[in-house]
């Protein structure tokens, strides 16, 4: 694993906008003072009382892909994005709590002119139909692959492709770049605004942030205790602490 | 078997004298040997196959951004190439080369194998084609000294006769149809038509249609036209929509049918009569493959028929079959085929042109024969 910090303990959470705000609305509720320093090498930041633990600020994306490649142990982002990172999850990482904060669904979402469409069965005729009729697979654009391919396989739908997409996914239909797309919504305004409508049985993922221990970190005897000590006291409710040794890989 | 093989000289010397015994036999039935690139233009697998195939296909993206993948078959760019350069029907093409899948959920199976097959390409006697490409998997495999094997068998031509039989709106119809391959899928689609509630109503006037499409929404590639009419056929299947309550089980239950193959055809024809439909033309296909297998002196009690066998590749549209022995680990699938006579059209063919053929998963076989057979 490579080495991104000397503490025994790495914690990773957002590193702005209300995923950051909310995650020190938890530790602030749970009595946990964060004094944040810039480093030389990006954001870090230390917990009060907890000289063992070391906080990093980076995007929620790197924070997905962190913990997959054991850089971090502990990390707060957004389910969607863990299981985008990692569709096996199942020894790569435990997802240790959610949040109730973060809330977002990954949804499938097709134009409101196509009103002959209102379920995956639907999509799946049309996705063979159009395969026929324009010599072509029906585009889906997404940022989302993996979801989307286990999604839709679910479904049972085969007669389509991806298309990658970076960002502004909900003006791919418009823009003729896809004819489908799988997004992240909150409120469903901004499809709405596009033209776009959520198909009833099209919610891939109810998503909310995480709290995720990446079981390929180095879990030293240290990084052990300094982990239970702090979820102790920002989860005292929860027992979770005492389950959380089980789940970690022996040092 | 490891995921990133390495052939040793005694490995690969025995892969290539089977290879060699395998292309001869392929020569001597007047299959001509082509060999596509290893990389290829990544669309023409991303396009033209579903998401299964894209999602075990290794693709990259060259310096100029193009973007590329490496073979999971040859049949796809051998079946292009013969649209491509026009060729000469009926074609008859072997190969024998490497391709890449990957592997998802499955560390321990290889990344990269060879396979050997034969395409047969526009041959207009469909049932003629059937038996010389289903007697050249049989030889392959007693060329290479495998004596020791069994059959599975299905077609996916006979549900869709028993389908197209059926009073449902077409678009059910090719729903059934496209998804005969996903069992369990099916069955429930069956179930639904038979004992289920109707679709949920869309207006049934065109006039009402249209008037819902004024939204100020994309078309998003499909026409108005497209969109109207599918409202319009839904609007009147969500009226009509179901299927006699007897025959949809005695469908479900005909799905449900597996076992030696002369047996599995008689409780097929039996159940087939109970229900009124009548499947003649494709139970005779059926028959005459089982003839040339015995023809060819195997053992019929070793060809296992599977009412709802597919393959897990998409692009099968009649009979399938696989060929299985023992390695030392247990029972492995050495080859497998069909038909699929959409695909050349898939790949840009101007009128319909047949498609059958096979392929051997040759290290395999080579191992199976090590093991000494089933």
């Amino acid at each position: 694993m490579a080495t991104l910090t000397t503490s025994p303990l790495t914690l990773a959470i957002p590193s702005k906008g209300r995923l950051k705000d909310n995650c020190n609305a938890w530790f602030a509720g749970a009595g946990v003072t964060m004094e944040q320093t810039v480093g030389a090498r990006g954001y870090r930041a230390s917990f009060t009382g907890f000289p063992d633990v070391e906080v990093m600020l980076l995007s929620a994306g790197e924070i997905a892909s962190s913990l997959l490649a054991g850089d971090i142990h502990l990390g707060i982002t957004g389910e969607d994005l863990l299981r985008e990172e990692a569709p096996e999850l199942e020894g790569r990482m435990q997802l240790l709590k959610p949040l109730g904060f973060g809330f977002a669904d990954v949804v499938v979402a097709v134009s409101q002119a196509w009103i002959d469409v209102s379920t995956m069965a639907d999509l799946d005729d049309v996705c063979a139909a159009y395969a026929h009729t324009h010599r072509r697979r029906l585009r889906v654009a997404t940022k989302y692959a993996q979801l989307t391919r286990s999604f839709f396989a679910q479904a049972r739908i085969s007669d389509y492709r991806i298309v990658p997409s970076a960002g502004a996914t909900e003006g791919a239909p418009a823009a003729g770049t896809a004819e489908v797309i799988v997004d992240i919504t909150t409120t469903g305004a901004t499809l709405r605004d596009n033209g776009l409508k959520i198909l009833d049985d099209g919610v891939i993922l109810k998503s909310q942030a995480q709290l995720a221990a990446s079981l390929s970190a180095d879990w030293t005897a240290e990084a052990r205790s300094a982990c239970e000590r702090l979820l102790r006291k920002l989860d005292p409710a929860n027992p979770l602490h005492a389950g959380l040794a089980a789940h970690l890989p022996r040092a | 078997m490891v995921t990133f093989p390495y052939y040793q000289t005694s490995a690969m010397e025995a892969l290539n004298a089977q290879a060699m015994a395998l292309l001869n036999l392929f020569a001597a039935r007047g299959y001509v040997r082509e060999e596509p690139a290893v990389l290829q233009p990544a669309e023409i697998f991303l396009n033209r196959s579903g998401e299964e195939i894209r999602r075990r296909t290794f693709t990259l993206t060259d310096p100029s951004g193009r973007d590329l993948a490496l073979r999971p078959d040859l049949t796809i760019p051998i079946c292009r190439e013969a649209v491509l350069a026009n060729r000469a029907l009926p074609a008859r093409i072997s190969y024998n080369g490497l391709v890449f899948r990957h592997q998802p959920g499955e560390p321990n199976r290889p990344t990269q194998f060879f396979q050997a097959g034969v395409e047969l390409l526009g041959l207009g006697n469909a049932r003629a084609g059937d038996a010389e490409i289903l007697t050249l998997a049989v030889e392959s495999l007693r060329v290479c000294g495998l004596k020791d094997f069994s059959l599975r068998i299905g077609d996916l031509a006979l549900f869709g006769a028993l389908v197209d039989g059926l009073s449902l709106p077409p678009q059910w119809r090719a729903r059934l149809k496209r998804h005969f391959w996903r069992a369990g899928y099916v069955e429930s689609l069956l179930h639904w038509l038979g004992h289920g509630d109707s679709a949920p109503k869309l207006p049934g006037s065109r006039a009402e249609i249209e008037a819902l499409l004024q939204a100020d929404a994309p078309l998003a590639g499909r026409t108005r036209e497209e969109i109207i009419s599918r409202a319009m056929d839904r609007a009147a299947e969500a009226a009509s929509l179901h299927l006699d309550s007897k025959i949809a089980d005695a469908i479900a239950e005909l799905l449900d049918i597996s076992g030696p193959a002369q047996e599995a055809l008689a409780k097929i024809r039996a159940l087939l009569k109970t229900i009124g439909i009548n499947l003649d033309p494709q139970l005779a296909a059926m028959e005459a493959r089982l003839a040339t297998l015995k023809s060819l002196g195997v053992d019929l009690s070793r060809v296992q028929f599977t009412a709802h066998f597919g393959r897990n590749m998409e692009y099968y549209t009649g009979f399938v079959f696989e060929l299985w022995a023992r390695d030392k680990e247990g029972p492995v699938q050495v080859a497998g085929g069909g038909r699929y006579d959409s695909m050349m059209e898939m790949l840009g063919a101007k009128t319909p042109v047949s498609a059958v053929g096979c392929a051997l998963r040759t290290e395999r076989v080579l191992a199976a024969k090590m093991a000494g057979g089933a």
